[in-house]
Parts: structure tokens; sequence; C-alpha cells
């Protein structure tokens, strides 16, 4: 188990220097406009990117990179997006918003997506589950946009419960705070219960029929200690990974609930780093984003094992 | 163990439930005012005090949907960064305010004390100011009660350091052309900015003044074989053809590979190509000057001995204007460059060319000053590489203007507060005491907000002035921008993509005068302004209504005379002018101008169709396929465009000959370089695009329809394309480029109608505004007759005021808009914080703007 760890994280460590050099080099391949601007010194922007070393072939501006970024740490300073400053820092100040919307969200969707989904289960094919069913697949058929639209209109501008926006400073653990993001967090949840419920739902079915269900019923366990030790057990194996999945996803936030909400998070800092050819922030949250995605495929594979142990990971 | 792990788990489980639902729950049972309202919401960066604070404070509301970034003075690039934060904290030299009537603008001191002084003679032989040299040195004296917002005294020295820090020749300073790009050019400020670097720059400038061309004996060679003069090298760049033309050497090279040899030797690839640096600048030699040379008699579809014989002295000298001087700029003190202090609060600035009045007034509108401490503490060097984070922050921030920042939290809100340090905090001004922006990306959000009183003012989209078009609370603001329909009339890139396209497919028909001008006419400007951008306005000129011509007296260029008379001939209503004919006068006339007239359009559509014919452009059977340019595919205001565009003139062809022969494709994936397709030869057809930035200098703006670095169309050939236009009673002709150089400043030759040859320049030092204002309408006239810039709406916005605030002019002004500097100066409330959220509170939460 720890070879086959170890060999997965050396093989993590490649993977994220080859995307890296993929992304490095293909960025930097975008053309570069600069559109002319009435009574502008073009040169300026020129001499600009000549200091910054923009204008050197680009192995030499990947060395640099590998040197300064991966190996030394610093990411550098934005050109495009938040001109002047440093681009870990304004990351980092970004990111507490995204994580606590998100962590309040899966939060809200887990318990309740899990509930929903057993309780489906336990009823499969009674007008409860008929309910949670239609429920579900009205939830996961509408995008979350349109959620968060309605809940703000209803809750926010109509029945005035919630702000329209969330509260503007850092002290994220306060209650004002909470229910200014209450929105975001029910329009967000809402795609995970449904989500979760449904898998759950599917594969607590499945189990409840097996042989072995069968056979701890008959060795004098009621339904409850059967469902509980033996069924949800079972069931989690396919669905952890989607929890874990999505915790991995509260790091990239949701760009348009974000939007909608007034969240200062990360949400749409990748795609504006792009549009923008902030290559320095881009880099940066191509690394950040593919070692957390390449790091959550390590942790998936080796909950396996734990969830059940008749799976071993490296095992020939 | 193993169970109560588990029932700790469940019973954890349950708790985050039973939290999570309980936190919807509670809120109808305890519903504090202050959930309602997240801008009066404690949070740690924005305090709100208490309530008896709130009973003397105002605060302006607004929202953005895109925050700014960067508001240092030297580093600011948008709109955003600097209307919506950095004029709050600065205090130019020369400001706007209301005029006595409240009719016009008036050119005000702000952190000045009266006019600039001119003091040219005082150094006559300094800065290379020569004798008989006029306008060229001013002194200006500041207020003794201008500081920072901590009550630290500016002074004169602050502004001399803040422009050799404006001017670091390692900072590269995005705003550093301020001071010598425009019209305000410090003596060496370029010189100072460059130093210690290889620039290069065009041998021949769009003005393409006689003065400019060198003869060829005139050139030195090097030892080495190559072209300099005064010791600046002679270069090309094998990706432009410097200020001759649009396309690049090489693709001209791609196309023509005939072309480029001379003496048996490819010029391009064995000599040019090879020596070329990383951005494409090369060395000119013998034979690539004689190459050149053949290259441009080849173009032109001759022999260089025939061309010589065609063109006369300009084929000997036409070269120079694919080339560029490169030079290394020497090291230099600062001691040289045009700007040193007198006393505490006197300083002189010395200029290259001479400025005065309104012109130099108005260039020092622009603030370059920074706080030489906190700036210093902002600076930092990595791996050689200058950066700066002076305002980018509220700790990065310091002011000298009416608001100071408080706080900044980055996309989400900003608070500034009155800076009482202010020289201008007074009785009737700035009674806004706190102005809250808060980043708001979603219009619908955004009116919400508004409708609930948390916002005191809200943009109006498209979709709202269906609802709110003709309420009390909306008001109108006509913005100086033109926006135009944009044709791409070059032929041969019109015939290589239909070539591309395959067989039977037509584009070349937009190079037939009479096909762009039913395109012309066959659009209905209203009715497109209401399906794409109801907030605009038809437009039927090149300028607004908002264009001023004459800056000094607040003129507009649309209510004179003769800028009447261009658009009532344009349109075809001049002959319905005067006693007893259709229109009383000329104001009248063009009242009734749509520029929309269907007959006409198909009239023209057939007329084209013919010429098309006759001229072998296109076939019987040919499909005509104009592509359109979009930015995008998800900007409503384009897709509606576009579809309005393609219904109305597959419908106005109905009839025609080209019935059915009419059909459009888009390409809406350019991005930002969307204004610049056309140019590129992607498409043949863009819209809602034109030029702003220059609205009180309209003169200079020609440059932008004109010349070929900025025309959308650069095809027209605005240095052959002559233009006759009547000065005192005679006929004078010059090319549209000359006319347009003359009103700039440039001395040009124009030819009478007998043939007498004259120098003759109108530009703004020249003292003949009357002349200079007939060419320039004349020029407004060429621009439209040659219908690839088809005027299409002028641009103007809506929005909704709130009911707490109070405008000080109903009107909109150029220059002060409604409430003077920044909107806030004269901005008077009709309710104090306290009593905006009783009267909220009183309508229920939601007020009624219809």
């Amino acid at each position: 188990m720890f070879k086959y760890v170890l060999k997965r994280i050396a093989l993590m460590f490649f993977v994220l220097f080859v995307i890296l050099t993929m992304c490095f080099v293909l960025v930097k391949l975008l053309p570069v406009i600069d559109a002319n601007q009435f009574g502008k010194d073009m040169n300026l922007i020129k001499q600009r990117r000549e200091a910054l070393g923009y204008n050197k072939p680009i192995l030499v501006q990947y060395g640099i990179f590998l040197k300064r970024s991966l190996l030394g740490g610093d990411w550098g300073i934005s050109e495009a997006l938040y001109r002047g400053q440093d681009v870990w820092s304004v990351f980092v100040s970004k990111i507490p918003a995204t994580l606590m919307v998100n962590i309040y969200s899966m939060i809200f969707s887990v318990p309740l997506g899990l509930l929903l989904g057993i309780y489906a289960a336990l009823k499969k094919n009674k007008w409860q589950d008929y309910v949670i069913s239609t429920a579900i697949m009205v939830c996961i058929s509408v995008p979350s946009y349109v959620y968060a639209l309605l809940v703000q209109y209803l809750l926010c501008f109509k029945l005035k419960w919630f702000p329209l926006q969330m509260n503007s400073g850092t002290d994220w653990f306060t209650l004002p705070m909470f229910l200014s993001v209450v929105p975001a967090v029910l329009s967000l949840g809402f795609g995970s219960i449904s989500s979760l419920a449904r898998y759950t739902r599917a594969e607590l079915s499945e189990v409840l029929t097996s042989d072995f269900m069968l056979l701890a019923r008959t060795k004098g366990l009621t339904r409850a200690q059967a469902t509980v030790r033996h069924a949800l057990r079972n069931s989690m194996v396919p669905v952890f990974p989607i929890i874990l999945g999505e915790f991995v996803g509260i790091l990239s936030g949701s760009l348009i609930i974000e939007k909608i909400f007034g969240i200062p998070g990360v949400g749409q800092l990748y795609v504006n780093s792009i549009t923008a050819l902030d290559y320095n922030f881009f880099m940066l949250l191509s690394a950040f984003y593919t070692l957390i995605g390449l790091t959550a495929g390590i942790v998936v594979d080796i909950s396996y094992g734990f969830i059940d142990p008749r799976i071993r990971m490296g095992e020939r | 163990m193993k169970k109560i792990s588990k029932r700790l788990l469940a019973l954890l489980t349950a708790s985050v439930m039973v939290c999570s639902l309980a936190a919807c729950g509670d809120k109808d049972k305890e519903k504090p005012a202050d959930d309602t309202t997240p801008t009066s919401t404690n949070t740690e960066s924005t305090p709100t005090g208490t309530d008896e604070a709130a009973a003397d404070s105002y605060t302006l509301n607004l929202a953005l949907a895109d925050f700014p970034t960067n508001w240092s003075p030297h580093q600011q690039q948008t709109d955003t960064d600097a209307s919506s934060m950095l004029y709050y904290m600065e205090a130019p030299l020369y400001t706007f305010d209301f005029n006595d009537t409240m009719d016009g603008y008036a050119m005000i001191p702000g952190a000045a004390v009266g006019e600039p002084v001119e003091v040219t003679q005082d150094y006559i032989g300094q800065y290379g100011l020569e004798e008989g040299a006029e306008s060229r040195a001013w002194k200006i004296t500041l207020r003794d009660d201008l500081m920072w917002e901590d009550g630290t005294p500016i002074t004169a020295q602050d502004y001399v350091t803040s422009a050799e820090l404006l001017l670091n020749p390692i900072a590269h300073n995005h705003r550093a052309d301020g001071l010598y790009a425009n019209s305000l050019v410090l003596v060496n400020a370029k010189n100072f900015a460059y130093q210690g670097q290889y620039g290069q720059s065009n041998m021949i400038s769009q003005d393409y003044a006689d003065e400019e061309y060198i003869a060829v004996e005139d050139i030195t060679v090097g030892e080495d074989g190559y072209f300099t003069i005064d010791g600046k090298d002679i270069l090309l760049n094998i990706h432009t053809t410097g200020n001759w033309g649009q396309n690049g050497l090489d693709e001209y090279y791609g196309a023509y590979p005939e072309l480029f040899v001379n003496n048996d030797v490819d010029w391009f690839a064995e000599i040019l190509e090879p020596s070329a640096d990383e951005d494409g600048y090369a060395k000119v030699n013998q034979e690539v000057y004689e190459g050149l040379r053949n290259l441009i008699a080849g173009l032109n579809g001759m022999s260089l001995a025939d061309y010589e014989a065609a063109q006369g002295d300009y084929a000997f000298r036409e070269w120079e204007e694919f080339c560029y001087y490169g030079e290394n700029y020497p090291e230099m003190s600062f001691d040289e460059v045009g700007i040193f202090a007198l006393s505490d609060h006197e300083f002189v600035i010395v200029l290259e060319k001479p400025l005065k009045g309104f012109d130099l007034r108005y260039a020092l509108t622009s603030s370059w000053l920074v706080n030489e401490e906190l700036y210093k503490q902002c600076e930092s060097v990595v791996d050689g590489v200058y950066q700066n984070s002076y305002g980018t922050s509220a700790e990065t921030t310091i002011s000298y203007g009416p608001y100071k920042l408080v706080s900044f939290q980055a996309d989400k809100q900003y608070v500034l507060e009155r800076n009482d340090n202010f020289y201008g905090i007074v009785d009737g001004q700035y009674q806004t005491t706190r102005i809250q922006y808060d980043c708001v990306g979603e219009a619908s959000t955004r009116l919400e907000m508004f409708l609930s009183g948390q916002l005191d003012s809200y943009g109006l989209t498209a979709e709202d002035m269906e609802t709110y078009q003709s309420s009390d609370y909306t008001y109108y603001t006509t913005s100086d921008s033109t926006f135009f329909v944009a044709l791409n009339p070059d032929f041969n890139a019109l015939k290589a993509a239909q070539e591309a396209l395959g067989a039977n497919y037509n584009k070349t028909i937009l190079t037939v005068k009479e096909f762009r001008e039913a395109l012309s006419f066959a659009l209905d400007r209203s009715a497109f302004a209401l399906a794409a951008q109801p907030t605009c306005n038809p437009a039927f000129g090149v300028y607004s209504s908002l264009i001023i011509s004459d800056p000094e007296e607040g003129t507009t260029y649309r209510s004179n005379e003769e800028a009447k008379w261009v658009l009532a001939e344009f349109w075809g209503v001049k002959d319905d002018i005067g006693d007893g004919k259709m229109y009383a006068d000329v104001d009248e006339a063009i009242e009734s101008i749509t520029g929309y007239n269907l007959e006409m359009a198909k009239q023209r559509f057939n007329e084209a169709y013919d010429i098309a014919i006759a001229e072998g452009l296109m076939d019987e059977d040919d499909i005509i396929e104009i592509k359109i340019g979009l930015p995008n595919n998800t900007s409503q205001t384009y897709a509606k465009g576009y579809e309005f565009l393609v219904n109305c003139y597959t419908e106005a062809v109905v009839g025609t000959s080209l019935e059915g022969k009419l059909t459009f494709s888009k390409d809406d994936t350019l991005g930002n370089g969307f204004a610049d397709a056309l140019r590129a030869n992607q498409v043949d057809l863009l819209f809602f695009v034109g030029w702003t930035g220059s609205a009180l200098d309209p003169y200079n703006l020609m440059t932008a329809y004109i010349q070929p670095n900025y025309q959308y169309d650069p095809s027209w050939d605005t240095t052959t394309d002559m233009l006759t236009i009547n000065l005192n009673g005679t006929d004078y002709t010059a090319s549209c480029m000359d006319w347009t150089n003359c009103i700039n400043g440039v001395p040009i030759n124009i030819t009478a109608a007998d043939g007498t040859v004259s120098t003759f320049s109108a530009g703004s030092s020249d003292g003949v505004p009357e002349e200079r204002f007939t060419i320039l309408a004349a020029l407004e006239g060429a621009i439209l007759r040659n219908y690839d810039m088809i005027p299409l709406v002028d641009d103007s916005s809506a929005g909704l005021k709130g009911m707490q605030i109070q405008y000080y002019s109903e009107e909109y002004i150029f220059g002060v808009g409604r409430n003077g500097n920044q909107g806030v100066q004269y901005l008077t409330y009709n309710y104090t914080d306290a009593e905006w959220e009783e009267y909220v509170a009183s309508q229920g939460g939601t007020l009624n703007y219809n």
C-alpha cells in the first residue's frame, strides 16, 4: 500500500509537470493583439513586454518559470487582471469566500442528499419514492443559475428574508455573513442534493436486494441494523468518490453563482486569466487546480480500500 | 468503540442538518432590518456607525459590474480605474465646472491658482527654445491649501518628482506618454523615458510632410554597407510596411514572391529575413533599397522605369514610408526634462511644441501627481523587472481630492469618505459624506437592489426600456461616440475570400459604391436601435451632437451651419430648404432625416447589380455572401443587431435583381480583436464600431477616419482621393489626407482652380478657425460619400435616478455631467441615510419607479 501511494505521488508530479508544460506553451502561443489606441504610445506596451521577458524564446521563459515559480515559490505579479499585485496574494485573498460558500453548501447538501436517497431506496416504488425521484429529476434538469435567480428573486427581493448580495468584509464566521450566503448555498445545494440522492437511491436499492442482506436479516439483525451496518456501507463505494469530487469542486468555485450573489471568490479567475492573457495568474491557477485534481484522484483511489476492505490497492 | 463512533457520526450529521435547516427556518422570526440591506450590515471592513451618525450622513450607493484594479495615476488603464476611483481622489490643476448660465461648461483652476503664465521669453536659449518661440514655457502656481488627506502640504517639487517617477525609464509606466504623446509634450520627456533603449520610430509620419523625406544622397552608407542618417539606423520591419500600407512585407512576399527578386537575388529571403531581430526589424542596405523600390513599382503593376516616369520625384522617396529610424536613446539627467520647480508653489513646464489657451488647460486636467513616500514604499524590482503596487488597495492609496479611500475589497466593495482636507469642501458642494461601490455582476440584481433602495442609480438595459423608458426618474445621456456599419471594399481581399468560398460566390460587389449606398438606404436606424440597443439614437453624420468644435466657447460641431448643410446635402434634402419649399430652414430639414429610403435602396441595388455584371465582378447565377463580424455569441446587443441587419437587407432586395442572391454569414468568435477584423480582412462587415475619446478635438479625431493606421477600411486611399473645398470664394484641391493634416497644423500644398499651388495650414494656432471648420465639415462629407463607414447610431445610455438624491442640472453637459466633478460636487439629498431607510421601509421595502 505504502509503495503504491509513493508510486502514485511520483506519477502525480510527473503528470503535473507535463500538464504545466503544455499549459505554459499553449498560453504563450496565443496571439497577443494590441489594438491601436488613439494617441497612445504603443511602444510603452511593447517595452514593458520586453522587460518582462515575454519576447524571449518560450523555452527560455519556461526555464525562468520553473526556477522562479515552481521551485522558488514566486508566482509573479499580475500584468492584466490585477495589475501590479502579487498573484499569490490575490488568489489567497479570494479563496476564503469560495471555500466558505461551498463548504456550507456541502454541509447542507451531503446529509440531505444521502437522507433523501436512503429514504427513497427504503420506500422504493412507493409514493414517497416517486415524489423524491421526480423532485430529483427536476432539480438535475434545471441549471443552477435558474435556481439562483429564483432564490434571489423570491427569498431576497420579494420576501426579503436574506440580503441580495453576500456581505462584504472578511469576518467569515459571523451570523450576518452566514445569513448573507444562505441564498448562494441553497442555489448550489439543489444540484448536489439531487445528484447524491439519485446515486444513493440507486446503489442502496441494489444492495438492499442482495443475498447478503437476506443473510443479515436471517441471522437476526433488524432491518435498520442490516441497512446501516451492511447496506449503507456497501452502497457508499461509488457514492463516496462523488462526495470527494464535490469537495474538490468547492475549490474551483462557481462562476455563475459567485457572480449572481456577489461572492468575491475565485470562480471567474481561471477563465478571466486566459481571456486577459495574464500569464502568471493562469500558471498559478493551472498548477493549483491540476495539483488538487491529481491529489483528489489519489485520495479517492485510496479511499476505496478503506470503505470496502475487499478492494486492495497495489495488490497483484 | 465501533458503535460509539457510528453513533457519534450520526449525531454529528443530524446536528449539521438541523443547523442547516434552522438557518433557513429562523429567518422570518428574527428579521432585522440590516439583513435586508447589505449596505448597512456591520462587518469588519464596512463600519456604518451609529444611528446618530446616520442622521447626518449622506451615502451615495453605486454598483459596478467590474471593479477597478489599479488606479495609480501612472498605471491606470481603464475607464473604471479612472472614473470610478482615481478621479475622486485627485485634484487636477484645471477642471470643468458649470458656466454661469448652467447651460455649458467653464474651465476653471483646480489645484492651480489662476491661469498659466507664459514665461517662454525667460528661458530662450535653454531647453531648445529659440528666439521668437511662443507658448512654449508656462509657469503654474499652486494653491497654498493643497494637501494630502493626512494634512501634508503638496509642493511644486512634488509635481516635478512625480513627473520623474512617471517617466522612470525602467518602469515603462502605462501613462508615461501623457507627458509626450499628445498635445502636452514636455521637452525631453520621451528621451528620458526611452533612455538606454534602442527604439524605433516611423521614418515618415502619418503627416507625410515633405520635409520628412530624405534625399538619397544625404544618406550615409557605413563600412558594413548599412544605411544611416544622422547616426540613426534605417530599418525595415518584415511584419509591416511602416506608414506605406496595412499589410506586412512578409504577407506581400507570400502573395507575390516574384516581386522580391532583384538582380537574381531574393532580397527578402536571402538578406532581410535572416538579419531581422525578434521583432522583425532589419537594417537597410543598397540591395534592400533597390529591391524595395522595385517592389513598390511591381505592386503598382509597373516596371521601375515606368513607375518613375509616372510618379516623378515621389517614386524616389516613397520607399522611405516603409522604413523606421532605429536609435539608441542616450542616458540623460532629469534636469534636461522640461519641468522644474521655482518655489514651493510654482513650477514651470517647457514644451516641445506650442500649446496655449483652452488646449493647455485641458491638457492639465490630467494629473500625474503621486505621493513620493508611499510610491517608493510600493516599488520593487524582481529579476530586473520594475513593479509598483501604488494605487491597488486602501493601504497603497492616498488622496488629495474630495474623497479618500477607506476600504477596498477586490471584486466586492469599496468605500470612499469625504476628505475634509480637500480645499473644495465648502457649503453647497460635496454634500455626499460617503460613497459606497458594490460589485454586482448581474443587471437583474442591480435592478432589485435599486428598487429596494440599496442603490441610488441604475443603468437601464435594453430589456428594461419598455418598463422604464417614460419614467420620471429616467435620464438619458448622449455620449460622444457614433457607431457605424463598417464595410470592407478591398477588391483583392474580397476576391481572395470569394475564391476561398468556391464557385458562384461573390463578395466583390462590395467594391461597387452603389451597393454600399443601397445598404445605407435600406437601414432603418430607428428600428435597428429599438431592436438592438433601445437607449441609442439614430446617427446620420460622422460626429454626434456632443462633439465640441470650439472648446473655448463650448460650441458643438453639429450646431454649426456648415455641419448642418453637410448632412442636408448628403441626405438629399438640401434643395427642399427655403421659402415655399418643404422645409423652412436647415434645422427642420435635418429633423426630417431618417436615413431610411427603401425605394432608393432598391434602385441602388439594381444599379449595383448592373454595374457588377457589366464590369465582370459577378455572374448572373452568383450568390453574394457577406460575412458579418461579432465579438462573441453572448452579447444580446450584437446578436439582435445581426438578426436585424440580415432581415432588413434580405427584405430590401426583394423585387430587385439581387432578390434571393444576398446571403449572410457570421463570425462571432472575434473577441477582443473584433474591431481589427475588418482591417485584417477576416470579415466583410462590422457594426457597432467607431472611435471615441476626442470629444473636444474633432480635428484630431478626423485622423482616425482618414489615416491608414486607424481606418477601418484602409483600402480607401486618402492620399489620392482628391477633395475640392471652397475657401473664401476660391476652390482649392488637395487630397483628403492633406486636408486632414492641414487642420492639424501641418502645412500642405493646395491647388486652386487656375492651377496655382500655394502652401496652406489651418492648425489650431494659425488663427483661421472658420476655414478650419469648413475643411472639417467637407471631410465629414467625403467620409459619408465613400459609404464604407455608414453612420448607424449615436451612443446613448439611460439610467434611473434614485429618490434619495437630487440632480443639480436636468441636462447632461459635457465635462460636468449633471452634478459637476465626478457626479457628486453639486449632488444633493432628499433624505439623510436614516430618513432614507425609514422611507424605504414605509414603502414596504420596494420602491415604485414606473
